[in-house]
C-alpha cells in the first residue's frame, strides 16, 4: 500500500523585466498597459484551487459506494465524482508558464482506505472556540479543534451556530484565512420549552396566539387587495420563536425525555403543523409511533441511562434500542455522546471524541448501519438546516470529508486524513495524538523498523562518543 | 584616512587641558560593533558624549587620555529595553486612549533607575499600561532628575493589545474609520470655509462696484468682519493617532497572545498599510510557530523574552526566538520582567537562547539597534559606529559567558557605572 500526498502547487517565479520595450514611454497606448498587466504575477488567492481525491471507495453518504473511484473539488466545492479525473498541471495544462499558472493542486492517493462525508456533530462545545461570536473568535490552532477533526468531525452545532472546523494550514505563499466561511449558520434552531408547569400553560399559548396572527395577515393580504387603507394585524404580544416555528423557518428544538413529555409534544407539534426536534428523547422507545407520525425527529444518546420511575406500571427508562425504534417508526435520529466536549478525564470513550463510538452501540441496540452514518452526517445537517452544503458526497456541495483506514464505525478505525473545504486540514501522521497507533508505513513518527538479532544497534551511528552503555541510550539529548 | 579623523578629533582637546577631558580612547580586545560585526584590537574614540571612530588598531594621536583594558576584554552597545514598566504602577485604563502618553507617569527619583544602569541598560522603551489602545510610549535613559533629562522620544510607538473577539478586531477599524470620518469632516468644513470665503469676495466686489456707481453702502455691517482664515475642525484623539499610523509618522506596536490572535490581526488590519510590529509573550506553550512563515514573510519586528518553550502539550523544547528569526522576523528581546534581577540576567539568559542555537550577531542585534530601532532611535542608539551615542558596556570577558560582569558602563560618553581606568 502506498499513500502518496503531494503538492503540485506551482510558485511563483519573481518576475524581472530586463528593459522596457520602448525605449522612452512617453505615452503608453492600451496594447502596452495589458502586456504590463499580463506579465504581473498571479496572486495566490485569485488562484483556482483543485483537490483530488483518488483510488479510494468512496461511500457517498446517499447509499452509494464507488470502489477505487476518485473525487475532485474546485474551490472547496465538489465537482465530480467518478473514474479517471483529470486535473490541471497533471493530466492537461502542461506546457504553462510558472508565471501564468493559475490553479494550485493538491492530490491525495487514498490507496486500500475508505471516504466518508465529513462528520456532522449535532452539537459540542470547546472545539471551535469558547465565545459564541465564531467569527471573531475562532482559534483555528486549537488542540480541541485538531481532535475534533482527529474524530473526523467537520462541522458542528454549537450554541445556535452550525460552525465548520477549519484550520489554517499554512502554505507559500500565505493564504489569509476565510474567518466568515466556518460559520454555515447562526440560526440553526429555535429553542422552546416544555418541562415546567408554567412553559407547559405558556406555550400552547405562545403558538395559539402565534397562530391567530399568522392567519389574521394572511386573512389581511387578502383583504388588503380590496381595501388599501387596511391596517396591518397588529405584531405585539405574538412570540417571534413560535411565529419562526410555525412559519417553518426553524425547526422548534425541546429538551424533552419523560414519555408523557414527549407525547404532549408530539400532540402539539400535530396540532401546530410543525416538526418538533427532541433532544433527550430518552424515553421515545415507548412512544416511537406517535413522534413518528408527529413527524418529530429526536437527539439520543444511546449510552445514556436511567431506570424508569418505580412508582409508574408503564415501560419506562432508558433502553439501548431507543435509536433503532424511534428510526423503525420513521424518526430521524441523530446520536451524540454524553459529553459535548472534549474530555481528557473520567473513563475514556463517552466524549464527542468517541462519536463513532458512541454511534456503534446504537448499532448494537438494532440500528441499521446506513441510519447510523446518517445520525452522525446527513440527519443532524438537516435539523441545523445546512444539508444543502454539508452531509453528503454530492457534485456542488462543500468538500468535506475523512479518509479511514476501515469501516468508520469499526472500534480500530482511525481517520487517516480530514479534509474540509477541499483543503487537507488533518493527517494522522502530522499529528502527536496517534501516530504512533497503528503507523501508516511510511510515516516519519512510525517505530523504527525492528532490528534482527545480532545486528549492532549503533553500527549507523557517530561511532566515537558511544562508551556510555547500550541499549536505550540513543535518543537522549545532551541538554 | 581614519587617522586623519583622529588627527582632527584630536586637535581641540590638546588646546584644552584643563577640566574633564572631553575625548577618550578606549582600547579593547574585542568590540562588538553590532552594525559592522566583531573587530578585534579595537580602539573607540569617544568625544563629546558620542562615538567618533571605531577601528581596528588605530593610532592615537598623542595627548588624548588612552584606557587600554587588555586583549580579553569586550565592548559592546549600551543595551535598550524597549518593551518596559519599570518605575510605573501595573495599573491600567481599560478604554482605549491612544493620546495619552507614557512619559506622563514618569518618575525620574525611582531608585532600581541606577540599578538597571548599573546591569547595562543605557535606554528604557517605557509603555503605557491598560487594554485596548493605552497610548504611546516613551524612550528615555534611565539617569535625570527631571522627566525633560530622560526622555529621548516622546512618540516611540503606539502601544496596541489585540486578543481574539469582535471587541478587540472592532477597536482597529473604528480607528480607521474615525480617521476617515475626520478627513471627511475637514473637508466639508474647508468647502463650507471657501464657499464663505467666495461669497465674502463677491460681496466685498459687489460693494465696490456699489460704490463706485455712488450707491449708499449696504446696511448688514455684520458681512463686514470677514470670514477670517481657515481653521481645521478639532481633531479626536483616535482620529489623530490612526492618522498618524497612515502617515507612517508613528508605529504601532500590536501584542497578541497566540496564533490565533494572528490570523485575526490580520482579518482585523484588513487593506489597511501601516507600520507595525508584534509583542508576543513567550510562555511555556505558545503557539506562535504556526505562523512563523507568515510572520517571517512580514519581515516586521517581534518582541520577545529569551525564554525557551515547550512544544504544546509535549516536553520537545522549541527555540521560537530561533525559529521566527530563521524565518525572516526581526528580533527584539527583553527581559523576562521588570524585576532588576532579570535585567541583571538579561545577556545570560540571552547566552542561553544562543546555546540552544540562536545566532549570536541575532542575539546581539535583538537588544541594541533592533529595539532602538522599534523606539525610533535606530540613527542614534544601537551600534558602536561613528555618529552614535556612546553608550558602551564594557566585559572582562565574553558578555554571553555566564559569570562574566560588567565592568563598565558608559553612558554618551560618561561612565556612569563601574570603572575603566584599572
Amino acid at each position: 500500500m502506498k499513500h502518496i500526498k503531494s503538492t503540485l502547487t506551482a510558485t511563483l517565479a519573481l518576475f524581472a523585466f530586463a528593459a522596457p520595450v520602448w525605449p522612452a514611454p512617453v505615452s503608453l497606448d492600451d496594447d502596452d498597459e495589458k502586456d504590463e498587466e499580463e506579465a504581473e504575477p498571479i496572486p495566490e488567492e485569485d488562484k483556482d484551487s483543485y483537490f483530488l481525491l483518488e483510488n479510494a471507495e468512496i461511500h457517498t453518504g446517499t447509499g452509494e459506494v464507488l470502489r477505487d473511484a476518485s473525487l475532485l473539488a474546485k474551490n472547496g466545492k465538489i465537482v465530480e465524482i467518478g473514474y479517471d479525473l483529470e486535473v490541471p498541471g497533471r493530466d492537461y495544462y502542461l506546457d504553462v508558464p510558472e508565471e501564468k499558472v493559475d490553479f494550485r493542486v493538491e492530490i491525495l492517493d487514498a490507496q486500500g482506505m475508505r471516504v466518508y462525508p465529513g462528520l456532522v456533530s449535532i452539537s459540542s462545545s470547546g472545539l471551535a472556540g469558547t465565545s459564541s461570536d465564531f467569527r471573531n473568535s475562532v482559534n483555528p490552532f486549537s488542540q480541541n479543534m485538531v481532535l475534533g477533526l482527529a474524530t473526523g468531525i467537520t462541522t458542528t452545532g454549537s450554541g445556535r451556530s452550525a460552525v465548520k472546523l477549519k484550520r489554517y494550514i499554512s502554505q507559500e505563499p500565505p493564504l489569509p484565512y476565510d474567518f466568515d466561511g466556518i460559520v454555515l449558520s447562526d440560526r440553526t434552531y429555535s429553542s422552546m420549552s416544555y418541562n415546567s408547569g408554567s412553559s407547559k400553560r405558556s406555550l400552547r399559548e405562545k403558538l395559539q396566539r402565534a397562530r391567530e396572527y399568522l392567519l389574521a395577515y394572511r386573512q389581511w393580504e387578502v383583504d388588503v387587495k380590496e381595501d388599501k387603507e387596511l391596517k396591518e394585524p397588529n405584531k405585539k404580544g405574538v412570540d417571534s420563536t413560535s411565529l419562526a416555528v410555525l412559519k417553518g423557518e426553524t425547526y422548534a428544538r425541546f429538551r424533552a425525555d419523560d414519555r408523557g413529555d414527549l407525547l404532549a409534544i408530539a400532540h402539539i407539534a400535530q396540532e401546530y403543523g410543525f416538526r418538533p426536534i427532541i433532544d433527550g428523547c430518552r424515553e421515545g422507545w415507548t412512544v416511537a409511533d406517535e413522534l413518528g407520525r408527529a413527524g418529530a425527529m429526536a437527539i439520543v444518546t444511546p449510552r445514556a441511562r436511567r431506570d424508569k420511575s418505580e412508582s409508574l406500571v408503564r415501560e419506562g427508562g432508558s433502553s439501548i434500542e431507543n435509536a433503532a425504534l424511534l428510526a423503525e417508526a420513521g424518526v430521524p435520529v441523530a446520536i451524540v455522546p454524553a459529553s459535548k466536549g472534549v474530555s481528557l478525564d473520567g473513563i475514556v470513550g463517552r466524549d464527542i471524541m468517541h462519536l463513532p463510538v458512541e454511534v456503534g452501540f446504537a448499532i448494537r441496540g438494532g440500528l441499521s448501519e446506513d441510519q447510523a452514518l446518517a445520525s452522525i452526517t446527513t440527519v443532524p445537517a438537516r435539523m441545523m438546516g445546512v444539508s444543502h452544503r454539508v452531509g453528503t458526497l454530492e457534485v456542488g456541495k462543500d468538500c468535506d470529508l475523512i479518509v479511514t483506514d476501515g469501516d468508520l464505525l469499526h472500534y480500530q478505525t482511525f481517520v487517516q486524513y480530514t479534509v474540509v473545504d477541499g483543503q487537507l486540514v488533518y493527517d494522522k501522521e502530522e499529528e502527536l495524538f496517534f501516530a504512533h497507533i497503528r503507523p501508516r508505513p511510511e510515516s516519519e513518527l512510525a517505530p523504527e523498523a525492528k532490528l534482527d538479532a545480532g545486528e549492532n544497534p549503533h553500527e549507523e551511528g557517530e561511532g566515537e562518543d558511544q562508551d556510555e552503555g547500550d541499549g536505550d541510550g540513543g535518543e537522549g539529548d545532551d541538554d | 584616512m581614519i587617522l586623519n579623523t583622529i588627527l582632527l578629533a584630536a586637535s581641540p582637546l590638546v588646546a584644552s587641558t584643563s577640566g574633564a577631558p572631553d575625548i577618550l580612547a578606549v582600547k579593547v580586545g574585542k568590540a562588538e560593533t553590532v552594525s559592522d560585526g566583531a573587530i578585534h584590537h579595537a580602539v573607540i574614540l569617544i568625544e563629546n558624549g558620542k562615538i567618533a571612530v571605531v577601528g581596528e588598531d588605530l593610532p592615537i594621536e598623542r595627548g588624548i587620555p588612552v584606557v587600554d583594558l587588555g586583549p580579553d576584554s569586550v565592548a559592546m552597545p549600551g543595551l535598550v529595553n524597549a518593551y518596559s514598566r519599570q518605575g510605573m504602577d501595573s495599573r491600567g485604563a481599560n478604554d482605549a486612549r491612544p493620546g495619552q502618553h507614557a512619559s506622563d507617569e514618569l518618575y525620574p527619583a525611582y531608585r532600581e533607575y541606577a540599578d538597571l544602569l548599573e546591569a547595562g541598560i543605557t535606554t528604557l522603551g517605557l509603555y503605557p499600561a491598560g487594554n485596548g489602545i493605552p497610548g504611546r510610549a516613551v524612550a528615555v535613559r534611565p539617569q535625570g532628575s527631571t522627566p525633560e533629562e530622560m526622555i529621548l522620544s516622546d512618540d516611540a510607538y503606539l502601544k496596541v493589545l489585540l486578543r481574539s473577539n469582535s471587541g478587540s478586531k472592532k477597536m482597529l477599524k473604528d480607528g480607521f474609520e474615525e480617521a476617515d470620518k475626520y478627513i471627511e469632516k475637514e473637508k466639508k468644513a474647508r468647502e463650507k470655509w471657501e464657499k464663505a470665503k467666495e461669497k465674502e469676495e463677491k460681496d466685498k466686489k459687489k460693494k465696490k462696484k456699489d460704490d463706485d456707481e455712488g450707491k449708499s453702502a449696504s446696511p448688514d455691517d455684520k458681512k463686514d468682519k470677514g470670514v477670517g482664515p481657515y481653521v481645521p475642525p478639532e481633531m479626536g484623539d483616535e482620529a489623530e493617532t490612526f492618522q498618524q499610523l497612515r502617515d507612517r509618522e508613528l508605529r504601532a506596536l500590536i501584542g497578541i497572545g497566540s496564533a490565533g490572535d494572528y490570523l485575526h490581526l490580520i482579518d482585523a488590519i484588513g487593506e489597511e498599510e501601516f507600520d507595525w510590529d508584534l509583542r508576543i509573550p513567550v510562555n511555556r506553550s505558545l503557539d506562535i510557530f504556526h505562523v512563523k512563515r507568515e510572520l517571517g514573510s512580514l519581515g516586521c519586528r517581534v518582541v520577545m523574552e529569551p525564554t525557551l518553550s515547550l512544544h504544546p502539550n509535549t516536553r520537545r523544547q522549541r527555540n521560537l526566538p530561533m525559529e521566527l528569526t530563521e524565518e525572516g522576523a526581526k528580533l527584539v528581546l527583553v527581559p523576562r520582567s521588570d524585576s532588576v534581577a532579570n535585567h541583571e540576567a538579561w545577556l545570560r539568559h540571552t547566552g542561553e537562547l544562543v546555546g540552544a542555537g540562536l545566532s549570536r550577531d541575532v542575539a546581539l542585534r535583538a537588544m541594541t539597534q533592533e529595539p532602538a530601532e522599534l523606539l525610533g532611535l535606530g540613527e542614534r542608539l544601537g551600534s558602536l559606529s561613528a555618529g552614535k551615542d556612546a553608550n558602551i558596556l564594557f566585559f572582562k570577558s565574553d558578555p554571553f559567558e555566564p559569570g562574566t560582569k560588567i565592568q563598565a558602563v558608559m553612558l554618551e560618553g560618561e561612565i556612569v557605572s563601574g570603572k575603566i581606568n584599572q
